[in-house]
């Protein structure tokens, strides 16, 4: 609702426009205590972050996060102040402090002290606030900084120890195929039915252009399945082959595609496991292949983002990142899930806020979300603005706007951004998405018409749909990537390329248009 | 259809077409110097690399025999024999904790480390660091209510409202358990952190909205509902992202749980959730003074991992950490793919009581169902029930996150529940690992409230002295005459 009540102001007033973006002593970084009562500020008073230099992290970046903001004093009413005046002075002063904001809005606390009698009961309440406040924030000591792993364990890295190649028979490098036959064939499952590579030097060896990987991470906050999203993509075998109709490209014919296996997990931790995550895509993205991870949950973007910046240096690789939700949260407990993994990335300067762009957001965050990505500088394309002015327009935008600061491009595509109705099988599904006919084009466009160096499909959770459809829209997803970098290969990237053939029987031109 | 059944089936596959090549190899019309299997060059291997292959279980980590192995390195010469078993010899050597070398370079991620992480970081700059786990004081209640459980229902007969297991009412506080004298208590762990399919967070929530918790009990001849004090205790709040935290959390809200003299009915949550259920017990009863049986497809006693805590190793760290004594351990159902032959040796040593679908095949079900009721019996008094529902058939359990086929039947699991839950003392009891939406039908949150419910009524009859061996009301059984 917000931001379309903004660009309304913009439109009715436009004499403020220059005031909105200049810079005003308003401090926007001052967000009061806790998430939770957190005030929105005004929005007419917004004030841009200054941009971003590659290798830096944004100046906003700790604004509106929990645990980092400064605390706001608490205003406390006269005629409540009247009440607490019997009090000791420290608890007089914990309440002006603002710290129980942390316990519970202030309005509700004022509200109950107005109707306490009695300082015995004043003080057991004033009491309760001050423990629970205390109980609630870390305290160094009491409180784990870590969590401690068994460095005895003779089996400590046996999840991610990789087998030595020695105990297979002898073979030159390059992708394997797995067909016995020589049409194909031999029934076992790989990405896109590619031959499978093992190493880099499989890779450089088959002069590889896109190297597929699974990375079935299994930690979402929703339903969890999205261990098994690799597994179903692999073993549904339609989707990821033949022609594609609108630019009459096989992507397999005109690349050299390898499944190059899964990055092992460690299903209890996050933290680890996207390290080898981060080393398996750092591996392919170094040889020239583009690496296309299949998730697993959201969280793997961190990893992924942090290996394309190991590759391609610091702020400088572009994000089009679709969505139903903001994956901005910050100031957690733990350091990444799959809901805080763009803080992650941008705190360690890996990618700018200025060439992340975000498309189909739509999920139940507070405005005060919305607001720290404008403030950090990010872009974002709503369900809301879809809406308003038409996927067409959206599109069009998002595809000028992914080559526009960056040479180089990363799509991250969670599969939430899509319709239930498309994608049943997904952890944290969010109505009103967009179609698999809104999807299909602006992916093959992207990939055709922008330097795409990586792309992953997160959150596929195959058993959360008893039929196909999920999977078989996920692989079809990876067909349309696979086909927009065929395309780029074959020289095709002018702006929404269509073969003469794939139209109107590839004989006339009946619109009379040049579509 | 576990990853790790996966990866260990891939390896098999690996290992055969290395087999296979290596027996191509040394078929008659192929280079005439290779070797045979059995003259495997194991010549310039030193005495270290030697004792190395002679260790089955240095070999079992590759998914590796020592016929296997020698099939792999027939056909090659001495350099390669000697270059395979030095990257075996490495690749366990680095499968250890490599700590860190050099220091972390100021501004390096924590998230990339220098050497291993000893340790998963988190963020002390979190706001509201424990904002999870705190439970509001009545004071501040917004609105004041006397303590004692409260109904949710507003007429006096009333099925499908806003669900409550049993139907019971609900308590927050420990003070709402103490002041309403409640005997058993339901409550929620929805950690999902399970090996297998991850789905045990719904099972809460999706089982208070599935019959079968309340009602009569056809064998009791009683509804332990009336007969007992309930409570639904609501869910314990769990760190989705870290069985640690989430185990130090349970641990302590069980305790108070059992302080307020109530006995628990915890439901799952992956099987995790047994080792704070169970500690929590012995913190009560005394380490080494609770019997447990445990009615699952998995012992849960791997060992040796990385994570402290795990649905895996629920039973071994129990072991481990001395509070509760393998004897003490009876576990019936034990089958599945997963299970190792070291495991079941160590648990042997422990002195645990296993009874696998092996021995109930060989010597049937009655007879191990009254072998393992007496066993507990001859343990401590104070009996914990884990009931994990991968036990039952995936028949019965389709949503089971480690389904293993081959399990028992209803008509088997529920007489056992009931008959342990009224002739012994049982202080607790878990429902572990119900995965309600790998289920499209009813039938696993059905069956695990059934579960459930006989052990109400084994406790209710407990309560009315119905405790003779395999007592079944006369009314019920013969047409009351």
């Amino acid at each position: 609702m917000r931001p379309i009540k903004i660009l309304a102001a913009i439109l009715v007033a436009p004499v403020l426009l220059p005031t909105l973006f200049a810079a005003t002593p308003a401090k926007r970084a001052a967000a009061p205590g806790n998430v939770a009562s957190a005030q929105a500020p005004a929005t007419s008073k917004f004030v841009k972050g200054p941009p971003t230099k590659p290798g830096q992290i944004p100046k906003h970046i700790d604004s509106y996060t929990p645990g980092l903001m400064p605390l706001e004093p608490l205003t406390i009413p006269d005629d409540v102040m009247a009440r607490i005046k019997v009090l000791p002075k420290e608890k007089i002063a914990f309440l002006k402090s603002g710290r129980s904001r942390s316990v519970m809005p202030p309005d509700a606390m004022f509200k109950k002290i107005r109707t306490i009698s009695g300082v015995e009961q004043l003080t057991a309440y004033v009491d309760a606030i001050i423990s629970v406040s205390d109980q609630v924030n870390f305290k160094a000591g009491r409180d784990p900084v870590s969590i401690p792993l068994n460095t005895k364990s003779a089996r400590f890295n046996d999840w991610h120890m990789r087998r030595p190649r020695t105990l297979d028979p002898k073979r030159d490098p390059g992708p394997v195929s797995l067909s016995r036959y020589v049409r194909g064939g031999g029934g076992f499952s790989t990405f896109a039915g590619a031959p499978v590579a093992f190493t880099p030097e499989d890779l450089k060896a088959g002069k590889v252009d896109v190297a597929i990987m699974g990375a079935p991470l299994d930690m979402g906050s929703g339903w969890r399945d999205a261990r098994h999203g690799p597994m179903a993509m692999r073993t549904l075998r339609h989707g990821t082959g033949g022609t594609d109709v609108s630019s009459m490209v096989n992507p397999d014919e005109v690349l050299n595609i390898v499944d190059y296996g899964n990055a092992a997990i460690d299903q209890n931790s996050t933290e680890r496991s996207v390290q080898e995550v981060r080393r398996m895509v750092r591996e392919i993205a170094q040889t020239g292949a583009i690496p296309i991870i299949i998730g697993g949950d959201h969280s793997l973007e961190y990893p992924n983002l942090a290996a394309m910046a190991d590759v391609y240096g610091k702020g400088n690789v572009g994000v089009i990142h679709f969505d139903s939700h903001l994956d901005t949260g910050r100031g957690r407990v733990h350091l990444l899930d799959h809901g805080q993994p763009i803080y992650r990335a941008m705190k360690e300067a890996h990618i700018r806020p200025e060439d992340y762009i975000q498309v189909g957001l739509r999920a139940h965050y507070a405005q005060s979300y919305y607001e720290w990505e404008r403030l950090v500088g990010m872009h974002y394309h709503t369900m809301a603005e879809v809406e308003r002015r038409g996927w067409e327009a959206v599109m069009e935008r998002v595809i000028k706007e992914a080559s526009k600061n960056t040479k180089y491009l990363y799509i991250s595509f969670d599969v939430d951004v899509l319709d239930p109705a498309f994608q049943p099988g997904t952890g944290t599904p969010v109505s009103g998405g967009l179609t698999m006919r809104e999807a299909i084009p602006i992916i093959r466009r992207l990939c055709a018409e922008s330097n795409v160096v990586g792309f992953d499909i997160v959150e596929l959770a195959p058993q959360l749909d008893p039929t196909y459809r999920s999977t078989l829209n996920g692989n079809s997803l990876l067909f349309a990537c696979l086909t927009g970098i065929a395309m780029r290969k074959k020289g095709l990237t002018q702006p929404n390329y269509f073969s003469p053939l794939s139209s109107e029987h590839g004989q006339d031109n009946y619109y009379g248009d040049k579509k | 259809m576990s990853g790790r059944q996966r990866l260990s089936g891939w390896r098999g596959v690996a290992a055969l077409a290395a087999l296979s090549i290596a027996m191509i190899s040394s078929s008659p019309g192929s280079a005439a110097d290779t070797a045979p299997a059995a003259s495997v060059h194991l010549e310039t291997l030193s005495a270290e690399q030697r004792a190395f292959i002679d260790n089955e279980a240095n070999l079992r980590r590759f998914g590796l025999t020592r016929g296997k192995l020698d099939s792999i390195l027939a056909g090659r010469d001495a350099d390669a024999v000697k270059a395979t078993i030095t990257s075996m010899m490495e690749t366990m050597e680095a499968a250890k904790y490599q700590p860190a070398t050099d220091p972390q370079p100021e501004g390096q991620s924590l998230l990339d480390p220098v050497g291993d992480m000893p340790a998963v970081p988190l963020n002390p700059e979190a706001g509201d660091f424990n904002a999870g786990t705190i439970v509001r004081p009545a004071i501040l209640d917004e609105v004041h209510r006397d303590p004692g459980p409260f109904s949710l229902k507003r007429y006096v007969d009333e099925t499908d409202g806003i669900p409550t297991f049993a139907g019971a009412p609900v308590a927050l506080r420990k003070e709402d358990l103490v002041a309403g004298k409640v005997e058993v208590a339901f409550v929620g762990v929805p950690l999902d952190l399970g090996s297998g399919w991850r789905d045990s967070q719904n099972a809460p929530t999706v089982m208070r909205a599935m019959y079968g918790t309340g009602g009569y009990d056809i064998f009791g001849g009683i509804d332990p509902a009336v007969e007992l004090n309930l409570a639904d205790y609501g869910n314990l709040s769990t760190d989705r992202m870290s069985a640690e935290q989430t185990v130090i959390h349970v641990r302590k809200m069980i305790g108070e749980m059992v302080d307020a003299k109530v006995i628990p009915f915890i439901v799952g949550g992956d099987h995790t959730v047994m080792f704070p259920t169970v500690a929590s017990m012995a913190d009560k009863f005394g380490a080494g003074n609770v019997s447990v049986l445990q009615l699952d497809a998995h012992y849960d006693a791997a060992r040796d991992l990385a994570h402290f805590y795990s649905d895996d190793q629920a039973v071994s760290g129990l072991l481990k950490q001395g509070l509760v004594k393998g004897k003490d351990i009876v576990q019936v159902g034990v089958r599945g793919a997963d299970l190792k032959s070291e495991d079941l040796e160590w648990m042997r040593e422990q002195g645990l009581h296993y009874h696998t679908m092996a021995e109930i095949e060989s010597s049937g079900w009655e007879k191990v169902l009254e072998t393992a009721l007496k066993e507990v019996k001859n343990g401590p008094p104070n009996v914990f029930v884990s009931f994990d529902v991968s036990v039952l058939d995936p028949a019965y359990a389709t949503g089971a996150g480690r389904p293993a086929p081959g399990g028992l039947t209803m008509r088997e699991a529920v007489p056992m529940v009931r008959r342990i839950c009224a002739e012994t003392r049982v202080v607790g009891f878990e429902m572990l690992d119900v995965a309600p939406f790998l289920d499209l039908s009813y039938a696993t949150a059905l069956n695990a409230n059934y579960i459930m419910h006989a052990c109400l009524t084994g406790i209710a009859m407990r309560k009315l002295g119905m405790t003779k061996l395999n007592y079944v009301s006369p009314l019920t059984a013969g047409d009351g005459k």
